[in-house]
């Protein structure tokens, strides 16, 4: 598993990295920190200083015998493209530092395809919804473009409920594992919501999918609750359980009826008034 | 032991009502019957005499093909007291026949827990729950608790509930609370002294004793039924008497996540 992180020197993205650091504990990723800048030609010293205070931060919350990744120096930092560096140190697992520069949502969605990463974390500013650094496209861009699973980390108060919205889309081992991952980290008591269609082969797949989610957890010793609505319902539904819970949007293909209902202005909508964080997972 | 009717169908509910049952095998001792009504369209039914029976044998061997699937996906280890039964008709009506003649002591289905109450309402007041006498249980979710709480109001006669509940959990090792409903309108759940329980709730509490059974928790709570149900999480099953309309007390049990086992008076049946 490879977990990207975009971090800038805010509050929001220092407020992250415990949580980073509890999820990469538990699935032994390799992590990827990534700072944006604007120049192109020399690499900010301020962006290498606020990743270096975040993979210090991160790597506090491991005791020294059981940190899997390798201790750098800031001096190796390479250029491997016009306005694209980084420094990376292996150990168990990998860590890396990349800048880049451009736009924040632009290089967290490329870089996040390039490496191949199964997640992407970010946290975001609550004063006018959900902004990075006063821009509110920034989370929603990431969470719309972005090839894999995003984590937009809103509060880092432990919730005590992860609802897991999905629909007869195929769901992925990575992405279930990471849901996982959260209820264990947060102690957290799981939802699967199932959002129903009229057409009953599509009712009957997506039953079949809770089924196989209810099995994966209960057999992992996750109580999972189950529950359907309607699509009528659902965006009423998110809306009201993001006040106290983490929701977890099972975005599937082009078939899937959640990726039709949450056009992007839902996700917009969901991004801003949700009180928790917000998973968009693929 | 509690001879007990499992129904199933090949979907999440049933998938979810095999296992909670599997898992109820460890608190009560059940004589567990699974049984199966394949319901074919009126378009497809054919003919009499010898020609129907061919049909109907089989669609039977089709409804058995889908216990056999079920169970071998499931796989519980709860011991089945005799061979699946797949009958051939409306589910209702078969469904109320076998229990009227198998003399069952509990009826379990699965019910997917929904949003929406209406579908809740509709199996409270549809012909299978109106029509059998014996406990119903309609298995919600799969909650691994050791509790179990009796749902008391101003509105369920603490007799029913504790005569016929004691029928189901009285030998069973289920620790048994009470939790006692009281109606309000606000925006949380609240804990109130155990007084405000009034009556029902001391005759609930004595009639528990006289059954040899040790309360661990007595609550009573007030809020909307939405919050309540939240609150009953953290239970296996709420047992309640069965609500006879739409109610306040309904609408608790159409919320809950947990199990709900229905109780009714079998004197008046």
């Amino acid at each position: 598993m490879k977990i990207l992180v975009a971090l800038d020197g805010k509050f929001y993205s220092r407020g992250i990295v415990k949580e980073v650091a509890r999820l990469s504990e538990s699935t032994l990723a390799d992590v990827v920190f990534l700072g944006v800048q604007d120049s192109e030609t020399e690499v900010s010293q301020s962006q290498q200083m606020v990743l270096h205070e975040c993979q210090q931060d991160l790597y506090s919350y491991f005791r020294p015998d059981e940190l899997p990744y390798a201790d750098f120096s800031l001096e190796k930092w390479q250029k491997i493209a016009s306005g694209d560096w980084k420094v990376s140190a292996t150990g168990m697992k990998e860590f890396t530092l990349r800048i880049r520069s451009g736009s924040v949502a632009k290089a967290v969605v490329d870089v996040a395809g390039e490496m191949e990463c199964d997640l992407v974390v970010l946290g975001c500013d609550l004063k006018h919804g959900c902004d990075w650094d006063g821009d509110m496209n920034v989370p929603l861009r990431i969470a719309e473009d972005a090839p894999c699973s995003v984590l937009v980390i809103k509060q880092s108060g432990n919730t005590r409920e992860i609802v897991s919205i999905l629909d007869q889309s195929e769901v992925h081992q990575e992405a279930i594992e990471m849901v996982n991952q959260l209820v264990t980290l947060h102690s957290a008591d799981l939802t699967i919501v199932g959002v129903q269609e009229k057409n009953e082969d599509k009712k009957d797949q997506m039953e079949q999918r809770m089924v196989e989610l209810l099995k994966y957890y209960n057999d992992r010793a996750v109580s999972a609750w189950a529950k359907v609505i309607n699509s009528a319902m659902v965006t009423d539904y998110v809306t009201e359980s993001s006040q106290n819970a983490i929701i977890a949007l099972w975005m599937g293909g082009k078939q899937s009826l959640l990726k039709r209902l949450f056009s992007h202005s839902m996700v917009d909508k969901l991004l801003n008034t949700s009180k928790s964080s917000v998973f968009i997972l693929r | 032991m509690l001879k007990t009717l499992l129904y199933i169908n090949e979907d999440l509910a049933s998938s979810i009502a095999l296992r909670f049952t599997d898992y109820l095998s460890r608190f009560v001792n059940l004589s567990l019957f699974i049984a199966h009504v394949e319901e074919p369209d009126e378009n497809e039914q054919v003919g009499t005499g010898w020609v129907r029976r061919t049909w109907e044998d089989g669609v039977a061997s089709s409804g058995k093909r889908l216990v056999d699937r079920m169970l071998r996906t499931e796989n519980i280890n709860c011991s089945l007291a005799g061979r699946p039964k797949v009958f051939v008709g409306e589910m209702e009506k078969e469904m109320i026949l076998e229990l009227r003649n198998g003399f069952y002591q509990l009826f379990i289905k699965g019910y997917l827990d929904s949003a929406n109450p209406e579908p809740f309402y509709d199996l409270i007041s549809s012909s299978l729950c109106v029509e059998t006498s014996c406990p119903m249980l309609v298995v919600k979710n799969l909650s691994l608790s050791k509790k179990c709480a009796l749902l008391c109001a101003d509105s369920v006669d603490p007799r029913v509930l504790v005569e016929q509940s004691m029928k189901v959990v009285g030998e069973s090792s289920f620790e048994i609370d009470i939790v006692y409903f009281k109606f309000q309108e606000s925006s949380q759940v609240q804990i109130l002294d155990r007084r405000e329980g009034g009556n029902n709730l001391g005759e609930t509490e004595s009639l528990l004793a006289a059954a040899g059974k040790t309360v661990v928790n007595t609550t009573v709570l007030t809020g909307a039924p939405e919050q309540v149900s939240d609150y009953l999480k953290e239970y296996a099953l709420v047992v309640s008497t069965m609500p006879k309309r739409k109610s306040i007390h309904i609408h608790v049990l159409a919320h809950s996540l947990a199990s709900v086992l229905l109780v009714r008076d079998t004197a008046q049946k």
